[in-house]
C-alpha cells in the first residue's frame, strides 16, 4: 500500500487537521415506559481527522451508547455533536442514512455478514445504497478486497471463512465507500489473539498510509494502547483523555489480551 | 438503489428460504387456480348456452302461454293453456302481422318409444310442417311430414338419431312402427346427429301437432308458438305484432296484463349469458376468499420473516438503507411471493380448464370450447400483485421502521 496513490487514500488538504467529530456536553437518555435511564452525563472531546482514537470503559459505562451517537445510528437527548462541524441534529431520517454510507464505515463485533453470501457479495453491500456509478462497483470490491488480503477468497461464501477472515471482510465492507471514519465496535472481542492481532494490524494501516480516522471501541487496555489516543468513559463522562505514550504495534500479527 | 439491484435482493431474500416460500405461495395459486377455472368454464359455458340459443336463429320469436315465471314459484304459469287454436289462426293473418314469415305452433311432452324390446324415454315435439323451414333440420334419411300430413293426424313420426340409434341399432329405421302412448307411428325421417342443442333433437320424437293434441297429449292447447320474423330488423317489430293481435284474441284491454309471453332470441339469449354470469362472478368471488386467506398467509409468514432478519435490517441500515430502501426490498419480497403464485395459479387454471373442456368434447357430445380467458388471467396478476403489495405492506413498514441499533443488538 502506498499512500498517495492509493484511491483510497483520503484527500490531504488543510482541513485535514481540523476536527471531523466535535461534541460538547453530550448526553443520552433513554426513555423507556416513563422510566428515564441517563447514560451520557455531559461527554465532551473532539477528534481530528486522521487520528486513531480507542474509546475504553467497563460494560455500562456508555462507551456503546456513545459509538451510536457519534455513528449517526442513535439520536442524543443534549448538548452538541458537530459532524464536520454541522450539528448532527440538524441531519434526519434519509440524510443520516446517507451520511453512514458515504462518511461512515462499521465493524462490529459480531461481524454481521449476510449468510449465504460470497465475500464479494458482502463488501458490494454498502455500494447498494451509494450513489457511486455501478460501473466502479467492481473494481472498488476488489480493491478493498486486496487491502484487507483476501482476494483470494474473494469467491468465497463467508460462511465457509474462519472469524478473522469474517473480520476482514467486514474491513472491506466498511472501506468500500472510503468513509472517513471508521468505527471498530470491539472488532477483535470473537477473535483469537493471532487473528485479533492482525485484524487491529489492519487498522492501523489504514490509519497510517490511507489517513482513515478510526474509533475503536475496546474494554481491553492492551487493544486500546494500539491506537494513539486512549479516552476513558465511566459512568457517562469522560474519565481521561490521553495520548498514548508508547504506541503498541502489533507487526508479529499476536495479540495479547 | 436502483431498482433492478432491489428485485435481485429481493429474490436472494426469497431463495434462502426456497420451501417456505413455496409453501407460503400455494395459497395464492390455489386462489388464482380457482378464479381461472371458474371464469374458464363459466365462459365456456356461456359460449355453449349461445350457440344453442344462436342455433334457433337470429329472426326467431317464441311465444308462450301464461305470463311468464317470475320465479320458481310461479313455475306453474309454464303450464297455462292459454294459446288457442283461435290465436293461431289470428297470428297467420298477414294483415295482423305484417313482419312476420311463418308461425309455426308447438306442443310438447314426454312418452316412452318401444320398438320390440327396446324402450326409450324421449320428448315429444307436434309440430307442423314448417319446422323444416325455421329450423335447419338436416335429414339423415327419410323425409319431414307435409302440411297434408298434420291436416291428415297423420301417425307419422321423425325421429333424432339417439332415439335410432336406442332403438333400432343399426338397423333401417324407415318405415318401421313404433309405439308411443299407445299408438302406433310410422318412422318416416331420422334426424343427422346434431349434438347437444337447445331442444334437444337428438332424443325427440317429431310429430305433427294435431296429432300430438289429440292422440298423445289430450290438450286444446298450444304450448308455444315458434315464429320467424321476414328480417332481424323487423324482429321488434314483429313481437309488437303480436303482442297486439294476442291481446285483442285474447280481449286484454286497458292494463290488463298478458296471459301470454313473447321472448325474441336475442332476449333469450341476453337473459341467459346474464344468468351465466351472475353464477361466475358469484364462484369467483368464492373463490376470491382463498386469496384473501392466502394473503394472511403471506403476511404472517413476512412478519416472521421480517423478525428473523431483524438483524439484516439493521445492518443495512447502518449501511446506509434507507426506510424507503427497506421497504421496496421487503414489498418486493411480497409482490415477487403474490406474483409468481399468481402466475403458477394462471398456468395450472388454464391447464385444468382445457383439460375438463377436452374431457367433456370427448366423453359427451356437447361442442364444449375451451377459451382461455385473458381478463380473468391479467385480473389474477394484477389482483395476487396487489394481495402482495396490501398484505405485505405491513411487515415491510415493521421492517422500514426498525432503529438501526435495535436491530443491530437483536439477538
Amino acid at each position: 500500500m502506498s499512500a498517495g496513490l492509493h484511491p483510497f487514500n483520503i484527500q490531504y488538504s488543510a482541513h485535514l487537521f481540523m476536527p471531523i467529530i466535535e461534541i460538547k456536553n453530550l448526553t443520552k437518555v433513554y426513555v423507556n415506559d416513563e422510566v428515564e435511564t441517563p447514560v451520557l452525563h455531559g461527554v465532551s472531546f473532539s477528534i481530528n481527522r486522521g487520528e486513531f482514537v480507542a474509546i475504553m470503559g467497563p460494560s455500562g459505562s456508555g462507551k456503546s451508547t456513545l459509538l451510536h451517537v457519534l455513528g449517526f445510528l442513535d439520536n442524543y437527548t443534549d448538548g452538541s455533536f458537530l459532524f464536520e462541524g454541522k450539528e448532527a441534529s440538524t441531519y434526519a431520517g434519509d440524510a443520516t442514512a446517507s451520511i453512514r454510507n458515504k462518511k461512515l464505515g462499521f465493524i462490529f463485533q459480531s461481524f454481521n455478514l449476510l449468510a449465504h453470501a460470497s465475500v464479494f457479495e458482502n463488501v458490494r453491500l454498502p455500494l447498494f445504497y451509494s450513489d457511486i456509478p455501478e460501473s466502479e462497483w467492481g473494481k472498488r470490491v476488489n480493491d478493498a478486497i486486496e487491502i484487507v488480503g483476501l482476494s483470494h477468497r474473494t469467491d468465497f461464501d463467508v460462511t465457509r471463512l474462519s472469524g478473522g477472515e469474517k473480520q476482514r471482510v467486514a474491513i472491506a465492507r466498511a472501506l468500500v465507500c472510503n468513509p472517513e471514519v471508521i468505527f471498530a465496535d470491539e472488532p477483535t472481542g470473537n477473535l483469537d489473539s493471532k487473528s485479533g492481532g492482525a485484524i487491529i494490524q489492519t487498522l492501523q494501516e489504514l490509519n497510517e498510509k490511507l489517513g482513515h480516522t478510526i474509533i475503536l471501541i475496546t474494554h481491553e487496555t492492551y487493544t486500546a494502547e494500539h491506537a494513539r489516543r486512549i479516552i476513558r468513559i465511566k459512568d457517562g463522562l469522560v474519565e481521561s483523555d490521553n495520548e498514548v505514550a508508547e504506541r503498541r504495534h502489533t507487526n508479529d500479527g499476536i495479540l495479547i489480551k | 438503489m436502483k431498482f433492478k439491484h432491489s428485485i435481485k435482493t429481493a429474490y436472494r431474500g426469497l431463495e434462502q428460504n426456497r420451501a417456505r416460500s413455496l409453501l407460503t405461495i400455494l395459497g395464492i395459486v390455489i386462489g388464482v387456480t380457482a378464479i381461472i377455472l371458474v371464469m374458464s368454464l363459466g365462459q365456456g359455458a356461456q359460449d355453449l348456452i349461445l350457440d344453442q340459443v344462436k342455433g334457433m336463429g337470429t329472426r326467431t320469436i317464441i311465444v308462450g302461454g301464461g305470463r311468464e315465471p317470475a320465479g320458481v314459484s310461479d313455475a306453474g304459469q309454464i303450464f297455462s293453456d292459454s294459446l288457442k287454436k283461435r290465436d293461431l289462426e289470428a297470428l297467420e293473418r298477414k294483415e295482423n302481422t305484417p313482419s312476420i314469415k311463418y308461425v309455426m305452433p308447438l306442443v310438447f311432452g314426454v312418452a316412452d318409444a318401444r320398438y320390440a324390446n327396446d324402450t326409450f324415454n324421449l320428448t315429444i315435439y307436434g309440430v307442423s310442417s314448417l319446422m323444416e323451414k325455421i329450423f335447419d333440420m338436416p335429414m339423415k334419411t327419410g323425409a319431414f311430414f307435409t302440411e297434408e300430413d298434420v291436416r291428415a293426424r297423420a301417425k307419422y313420426v321423425v325421429i333424432g338419431n339417439k332415439v335410432k340409434n336406442e332403438l333400432f341399432g343399426a338397423d333401417d329405421a324407415l318405415g318401421k312402427i313404433i309405439k308411443m302412448k299407445g299408438h302406433n307411428f310410422r318412422v318416416v325421417g331420422v334426424l343427422s346427429e346434431r349434438g347437444q342443442d337447445f331442444f334437444n333433437f337428438d332424443e325427440a320424437a317429431i310429430i305433427p301437432y294435431t296429432t300430438a293434441q289429440d292422440y298423445v297429449l289430450g290438450i286444446k292447447h298450444f304450448n308455444r308458438f315458434i315464429t320467424e320474423a321476414a328480417s332481424e330488423a323487423l324482429i321488434n317489430d314483429a313481437a309488437e305484432e303480436i303482442k297486439l293481435t294476442l291481446r285483442e284474441s285474447h280481449d286484454l284491454t286497458g292494463t290488463a296484463k298478458d296471459d301470454f309471453f313473447v321472448v325474441t332470441q336475442v332476449d333469450l339469449a341476453g337473459r341467459l349469458s346474464s344468468i351465466t354470469s351472475v353464477l361466475t362472478i358469484f364462484l369467483a368471488a368464492v373463490a376470491a376468499i382463498s386469496l384473501i386467506v392466502g394473503g394472511i398467509g403471506i403476511m404472517n409468514i413476512m412478519l416472521v420473516s421480517v423478525t428473523e432478519r431483524t438483524k439484516e435490517i439493521g445492518l443495512r441500515k447502518a449501511l446506509g438503507a434507507t426506510y424507503k430502501n427497506i421497504l421496496t426490498q421487503f414489498l418486493l419480497e411480497a409482490v415477487m411471493l403474490t406474483g409468481m403464485g399468481g402466475l403458477v395459479g394462471i398456468l395450472l387454471g388454464a391447464f385444468l380448464s382445457w383439460a375438463i373442456a377436452t374431457t367433456i368434447t370427448n366423453f359427451t357430445n356437447i361442442a364444449w370450447t375451451f377459451t382461455f380467458p385473458v381478463s380473468a388471467a391479467i385480473l389474477g396478476i394484477v389482483v395476487s400483485g396487489a394481495i402482495g403489495l396490501i398484505f405485505g405492506l405491513y411487515p415491510a413498514r415493521t421492517a422500514a421502521n426498525k432503529s438501526p441499533i435495535d436491530a443491530l443488538r437483536y439477538e
